[in-house]
């Protein structure tokens, strides 16, 4: 027999008072589970929500403008360089934007991370009205364009189909089935659009190689939408890394919607850390409290165990051993109870969001309980130590 | 091997201010046996406190084998309380918790158990007759079973002095009777016994009775042809 069989035996022995002091425990780490874990879900609801604003870079042609002048006469303007991107660079872009991602969130698998969308843009007549046919790559403009919703129809999936914008299909009077050609070629309506509220509802979408083929415009792109969203994207960090080591393109960082997101994050993030740490104080004081009374109500039994020989150091020990118990059950019921009051309340305050329980807050749960109810029973025992022997007899 | 030296023992100040203790002096030899009595509030339970450090002296001395203990701090009192200095009180203060068989095991783990000491802590429980109750808790068992226990938690670690406060206060004349004779058998066993009490029944067993009054030594009384 140790002392923590001893400890172990008396808490045993003592079943309901050990829970009435894992009680304050289990109430501070359930309020700080319960907030973390809404916190987490309204992180989620708010990242979906943040999704909405679409590409983070733009990669679009280096084009630059060069004056003509005569002296002080002006003679317009040269345009210089190529109107439209090699489908070859899209792996560089790639390899720069997703290595730039890594090494800020120090990621090691080399799955792609960003989202790298190409378009092909074409201004042509249609039913005899002129306007812009995109070409995409169906699943990654997906990904960008997280908003858009199928009125009618379906989505792009192959060859030779075309998506409309709401406005298009309005105006030129599209159903699905129909057949609309441009430059000689053929494509399917399959799907419409609902509105966007953007120049997306006037124009077509059609699968990237369907439109390349059409015009003669194989292995080129006419920009690059790039969407990196994270909490710690060095997204203008990329787009300088492009602008260095790629000739012939311009990358620009979408800025200000890069840095609302991320704003919007740390704001939220702050907030919620700050009410959980409240919380842990107030609960804190709580358990400081418990557990004094607990000791205090031992007084006699602590005198007793010096009058037979116990050090100071055995019986502040011995509490503190009681203390991890009491921290251990705390900080599992503390977890538990969190957990299910965030799936009650966490709803009400993002609206429908849905919770999910996180495994990883059971050991920060358990850490917490067990720092806070060794912190607050070291001290008393300490105090209790302090008593002389005889007065400990005579207190109760 | 103990000597008291002048000791007194003040509480409070000013109005309020109690002599628990004044000036007492007195000597316990190896196998003595020694009754303190006298009327309440004389200053009985005091003597026995700060003897063994329980309590902190107002002024004098105590030495134990020719130490001074009443100024030692608690690191060097908890060594005493580890084999030289054992108390046996009258209200048992056994851990209510704790079985028989562990309470009498608690001073063998506080000084560092090992393998054995479980069977020793048995052992003592057999000397004081409960070898059968091991198993049961201090409110499974009678006033003198319990401080049975608190006996064989006493003399576990093998101490060279008992303090005994009024320790079969608590009883009728027979259980206590059973008590006094394993104090008896303790003191031929060679073990020293300060013993405070009431009872002039109980004091008979001591080789010599100190009289206290108003914390002064009155009397003291050798008996020879003690029980």
């Amino acid at each position: 027999m140790k002392l923590y069989h001893l400890v172990l035996k008396d808490i045993l022995r003592r079943k309901k008072r050990v829970l009435y002091a894992a009680l304050g425990i289990v109430i501070a780490a359930m309020t700080v589970v319960g907030i973390l874990t809404i916190a987490t879900a309204g992180q989620a609801k708010i990242y979906s929500q943040l999704e909405k604003y679409g590409a983070n870079l733009n990669v679009v042609p280096a084009i630059s403008n060069v004056d003509m002048r005569l002296g002080d006469l002006s003679m317009g303007a040269l345009m210089v360089g190529e109107n439209y991107i090699p489908e070859a660079k899209l792996p560089e872009i790639r390899q720069i934007a997703d290595g730039e991602i890594r090494k800020a969130l120090g990621i090691k698998d080399d799955v792609d991370i960003a989202t790298i969308a190409p378009k092909l843009y074409v201004n042509t007549k249609v039913k005899g009205t002129s306007l812009l046919v995109v070409g995409v790559e169906p699943k990654e403009e997906r990904k960008i364009k997280t908003w858009w919703k199928i009125q009618e129809g379906k989505y792009l999936e192959e060859r030779d189909q075309a998506l409309l914008g709401a406005q298009t299909a309005q105006l030129l009077k599209l159903n699905i089935g129909d057949k609309i050609s441009f430059n000689g070629s053929d494509a399917t309506v399959t799907g419409i659009l609902e509105e966007t509220g953007s120049s997306d509802d006037y124009q077509i979408f059609v699968p990237m190689q369907t439109l390349q083929t059409a015009f003669n415009k194989e292995g080129v792109v006419s920009s690059v939408d790039i969407r990196a969203l994270c909490n710690a994207c060095p997204v203008e960090i990329i787009a300088d890394s492009i602008n260095q080591n790629i000739t012939g393109v311009r990358a620009l960082a979408v800025k200000q919607v890069a840095e609302t997101e991320m704003g919007m994050m740390d704001k939220m993030n702050k907030f919620m850390l700050a009410l959980a740490g409240i919380t842990l104080v107030i609960g804190a004081f709580g358990v400081v409290n418990t557990m004094m009374t607990s000791v205090h109500e031992r007084i006699k039994d602590i005198g007793i165990m010096r009058a037979v020989g116990a050090s100071r150091r055995q019986i502040i020990k011995a509490f503190i051993y009681e203390a991890v118990i009491i921290g251990i059950v705390g900080g599992i019921f503390g977890y538990l109870a969190g957990t299910l009051v965030a799936y009650g309340v966490g709803p009400l305050v993002f609206e429908g969001t849905a919770i999910n329980y996180v495994p990883q807050y059971l050991p920060l749960s358990l850490l917490l309980a067990i720092f806070v109810a060794v912190v607050s029973t070291a001290y008393p025992a300490f105090r209790a130590t302090t008593v002389k022997v005889s007065d400990s007899f005579r207190s109760l | 091997m103990l000597e008291v030296k002048n000791a007194s023992k003040v509480y409070g100040e000013g109005d309020t201010k109690v002599v628990a203790l004044n000036n007492v002096s007195l000597q316990v030899n190896k196998g003595d046996f020694i009754a303190v009595m006298g009327p309440s509030g004389s200053g009985k339970s005091t003597l026995l406190n700060v003897i063994g450090g329980l309590d902190r002296l107002s002024g004098g001395e105590v030495v134990l084998d020719g130490k001074r203990i009443d100024n030692l701090d608690e690191n060097a009192l908890v060594e005493i309380r580890r084999g030289k200095i054992a108390y046996v009180f009258q209200q048992y203060h056994l851990l209510s918790s704790l079985t028989a068989i562990e309470n009498v095991f608690l001073p063998l783990l506080f000084c560092g158990a090992n393998r054995e000491s479980l069977d020793k802590a048995m052992g003592i429980l057999k000397v004081v007759g409960l070898e059968n109750r091991a198993k049961h808790k201090p409110s499974q068992l009678s006033g003198g079973e319990q401080q049975r226990v608190a006996i064989a938690r006493a003399i576990v670690n093998n101490p060279s002095l008992i303090l005994a406060d009024e320790p079969t206060g608590n009883m009728d004349q027979e259980t206590g009777a059973e008590i006094l004779s394993l104090f008896d058998q303790l003191n031929t066993q060679g073990r020293s016994i300060i013993m405070v009490t009431h009872s002039p029944e109980v004091a008979k067993h001591a080789r010599e009775i100190i009289f206290l009054k108003d914390g002064q030594i009155v009397d003291r009384v050798e008996q020879k042809g003690r029980i």
